[in-house]
């Protein structure tokens, strides 16, 4: 059975702020939704309570029509959502190897500790870091933080991941390249994936359907091409006066 | 195909070196001198006691500063169970062990919640509370302690507590070296993200803790057993929390050799400056001086620091 995350009317609230106003998102495995919207509107939260992070304040969240919400985040890992961190998180003494090993041990598919090395060996040639099996994470560059996030994630089994921000912070050369391996191994291995971006040319090139929140709400979704000519998207970004300009 | 460097070796030298220090210990005794049994078993003392915090502090990263609580709810439970119940010693260390993990894990589910410094606070004050109010139970003593006329049994008391270590560091070994260790490390790193990857971090410290009450429990008992008596200061020695802490630092924390070599480091001059009458009392000044040079210049122990530099001796030390 193929993977369905379905997020409905999701509702938070930190105190008397409301983050999160009611959003639904349904993420299939094999597609990929994007999910933007300007600073604070709230899709870090939402990543997070996907994830299992945080609870919902109220609204369902469900995997295969199994309630998510309320689990902690390591039964959530294990039911098959897994979660990268915007600024990523390696375990810093371990080698690359074996924080990619870890994530296989315990996530989805509670591999052996030789078999979880021998998934990560393969995950991180997908990802081009076999040069870098065998460096202690601490001495990695940026760049592959952000690639050892994102196998670490898929070494969990997840069959939807969440990805935050994987593309921030890049360089305009390292960009492209980066979009082209996230869009290569999404498709090779056909996970479902919800991806928080800023970067537009991220967000359009890799998903099939987008989601536009501002302050909590959705406000637009849709196509790519269709949703960033969206007068309301255009408003939340850049303020009414340009959304009203003749283009 | 390559085969992937490990970062422990699978046949653990430093096991069989131990192991061996072990089987040699448990032939020789019984023909040593009465003098170097009691030595011996002092020694085992310390080592069960720093395999014992290793298992919580060691592996995991949560520093409890109020371990000697379970040594005294260990010898508390070997006093009463001797002096109440009619328990031969033995019973008493078991009771010691079984009530040394059931306040783990009572204690540990609710301050394994808190981190660093808070967990580490906290532990403390429920040491000073613990010494305050389980010597003072009526059937205890009621703050004068208990005394109980076991007699000398010196090899009955080595066996115990060399059995104790012998199964700390067998079970330090399984636990290091499987998926279970691969866990430790990930929430020694950062507890949040090894959430994430799936690691249920929860249960994971809390039976490790439940593990570590359990030995501290065993060997608190079998002190009270070696001194024929348990009183409040003895009992509940805060000391010992601080010499369990230095030994695990000093030797490398969460390591298989290290608490054995902190205990070695920690025992000698302990012991002899109990020997020196114009030395007598500075021991714990002179551990907690050295224990501040290794933080300050050696912070991974003996054991991480030889890892690292000496590269060939990565294979044998671990």
């Amino acid at each position: 059975m193929s993977a369905r995350l379905v997020a409905r009317d999701v509702r938070k609230n930190f105190g008397g702020v409301q983050a999160l106003r009611g959003v639904s998102v349904t993420v299939e495995e094999g597609s990929v939704i994007g999910l933007i919207g300007p600073n604070g509107s709230g899709k870090t939260t939402f990543l997070n309570l996907l994830a299992g992070a945080e609870k919902p304040t109220s609204g369902t969240i469900e995997l295969n029509g199994r309630r998510t919400d309320g689990l902690p985040v390591n039964r959530v890992v294990g039911l098959g959502i897994a979660k990268t961190y915007q600024i990523p998180r390696p375990f810093l003494a371990m080698t690359v190897r074996e924080n990619v090993a870890v994530a296989a041990m315990y996530g989805a598919f509670h591999r052996k500790p030789g078999e979880a090395r021998d998934d990560a060996g393969r995950l991180l040639s997908l990802v081009g870091m076999d040069p870098q099996a065998e460096t202690v994470a601490a001495e990695l560059t940026v760049q592959h933080r952000k690639q050892l996030e994102l196998a670490r994630a898929i070494a969990t089994g997840a069959r939807i991941l969440l990805l935050d921000e994987v593309f921030a912070g890049l360089s305009a050369d390292e960009l492209p390249r980066s979009i082209n391996l996230v869009s290569k191994i999404q498709k090779e291995l056909g996970f479902g994936a919800l991806v928080v971006e800023h970067v537009m040319r991220a967000v359009l090139t890799l998903s099939d359907h987008v989601v536009v929140i501002e302050e909590g709400r959705t406000i637009a979704e849709g196509a790519p091409q269709e949703v960033v000519h969206d007068p309301a998207v255009i408003e939340a970004y850049l303020g009414t006066e340009v959304a009203r300009a003749p283009t | 195909m390559r085969i992937p460097r490990m970062r422990f070796p699978t046949f653990g030298p430093t096991l069989y070196g131990l192991a061996l220090l072990m089987v040699v210990l448990g032939i020789a005794t019984p023909f040593l001198p009465i003098v170097a049994k009691v030595q011996l078993i002092n020694f085992l003392l310390f080592v069960g006691l720093a395999y014992a915090l290793n298992f919580i502090t060691g592996l995991t990263g949560y520093v409890s500063f109020g371990h000697a609580i379970f040594m005294g709810i260990g010898a508390y439970a070997l006093g009463g169970g001797i002096d109440r119940l009619g328990f031969p010693p033995l019973l008493g260390v078991f009771l010691g062990a079984g009530l040394g993990a059931a306040f783990a894990v009572g204690i540990g589910l609710v301050t394994l919640r808190f981190r660093g410094v808070y967990f580490a606070i906290t532990t403390l004050v429920l040491f000073l509370a613990a010494k305050n109010i389980v010597p003072e139970i009526s059937q205890l003593g009621e703050g004068g302690g208990i005394f109980m006329n076991l007699g000398f049994q010196p090899l009955a008391q080595f066996y115990t507590i060399w059995a104790i270590v012998v199964i700390e560091i067998g079970l330090t070994y399984w636990v290091t070296h499987g998926r279970l260790g691969y866990g430790l490390r990930a929430i020694k790193s950062d507890e949040d993200v090894a959430k994430t990857v799936g690691v249920n971090a929860s249960r994971l410290k809390l039976s490790l803790f439940g593990i570590s009450g359990m030995f501290t429990g065993a060997t608190g008992a079998v002190y009270a057993w070696t001194l024929s008596a348990v009183l409040p200061e003895t009992g509940f020695d805060i000391t010992f929390s601080l010499r369990m802490l230095a030994m695990i630092i000093i030797g490398g924390a969460g390591t298989l050799l290290g608490p054995f070599l902190g205990a070695i480091i920690v025992y000698v001059p302990y012991n002899y400056f109990q020997t020196v009458q114009s030395l007598l009392g500075l021991q714990l000044a002179v551990i907690g001086a050295l224990v501040l040079l290794i933080a300050l210049f050696i912070p991974t122990g003996i054991v991480g620091t030889v890892r690292r530099y000496v590269p060939f001796l990565r294979r044998y030390i671990e």
